[in-house]
């Protein structure tokens, strides 16, 4: 004879509602697709500065990895199927007086749940302007720089990384916001 | 992959003199590579920095991670936005779900992603 035990209410949330394991899911996906797995990586030490200066003293750079609108390459709007053909392969740097036409067409966003109609969504320029107005930081940097997302870890460690310190020191940034798509 | 190429460049500047906080919904990519400051928003992949069309949500975003840039006392140091996407999160289990696949979707994506692929390489190549 077998029982089955009473259901019981508890406090916990749902089993499901818990941050998404990418990693996991994605090495499910494509092993079922055939591919191999994809090393992920993983450090021990992590790099750590403390900010020199009060916040709204500091100069603070944005970095994103939206990329530039492409004419001629295929849908990069809301929704868009992803879409190869809008990556980019170098780190580029745009004035951030103005509002540059960034898309993430080229990334895999959760595409079921979400749309990308809003840049505000993925790019805080506008919310660092307002953070620069009211002195919450010191200066938004005079450009926001964009890298590539590349599966190759020695072309972003060898070459985009620094690449892109290099351009955050000719800004004088003392701090940065990094956001990913 | 957006996520690990942010926590590869929060570690170069970082190791570089210059404070870094990253804004992001991927935790577990960012946790494993190892980042000073994090503030993790659990909304879908595209939203790290707020709501669609929702400027308070934008704000209050932007705000925790300036927060924790400001104040994280170490390394590794990750806050959770208290903002959530949806009452429901069943939204959390349809990424990449595997039990939706036929094996002909199956044959289809893989069809899909070496088309992508192509594409990719191309572009690569030329740049």
């Amino acid at each position: 004879m077998t029982t089955a035990a009473p259901a019981t209410k508890t406090p916990f949330a749902a089993d499901y509602d818990a941050p998404i394991p990418y990693m996991q899911r994605t090495r499910d996906y494509y092993q079922v697709l055939g591919f191999n797995p994809y090393r992920w990586a993983h450090f021990v030490d992590v790099p750590f500065t403390p900010l020199r200066m009060p916040l709204g003293q500091a100069r603070v750079a944005l970095i994103t990895t939206a990329a530039p609108f492409q004419p001629g390459v295929g849908d990069q709007g809301p929704g868009a199927a992803y879409n190869a053909a809008a990556k980019f392969y170098h780190v580029y740097s745009v004035s951030t007086e103005t509002v540059p036409d960034l898309r993430i067409s080229h990334v895999g966003y959760d595409r079921l749940h979400t749309t990308a109609a809003d840049i505000n969504t993925y790019l805080p320029l506008a919310q660092m302007k307002d953070a620069a107005a009211a002195g919450r930081i010191g200066a938004l940097g005079p450009r926001l720089h964009g890298v590539p997302t590349n599966r190759s870890h020695r072309v972003t460690l060898e070459t985009d990384v620094p690449e892109l310190l290099r351009r955050c020191r000719e800004d004088g940034v003392g701090a940065a916001v990094l956001v990913p798509s | 992959m957006c996520h690990q190429t942010v926590s590869l460049a929060a570690r170069h500047l970082e190791a570089n003199g210059i404070s870094t906080v990253i804004m992001g919904c991927a935790k577990d990519i960012v946790e494993l590579c190892g980042v000073p400051r994090f503030l993790f928003s659990d909304f879908p992949l595209g939203n790290s920095a707020g709501r669609p069309f929702d400027a308070e949500s934008q704000r209050q975003t932007l705000e925790l991670a300036l927060q924790v840039l400001e104040r994280a006392p170490g390394g590794r140091t990750t806050v959770q936005s208290p903002l959530r996407w949806s009452e429901d999160a069943a939204w959390k289990r349809d990424y990449l779900d595997l039990s939706k696949l036929s094996p002909e979707k199956i044959a289809e994506r893989k069809k899909e992603f070496d088309e992508v692929e192509s594409i990719a390489r191309a572009k690569r190549e030329a740049s």
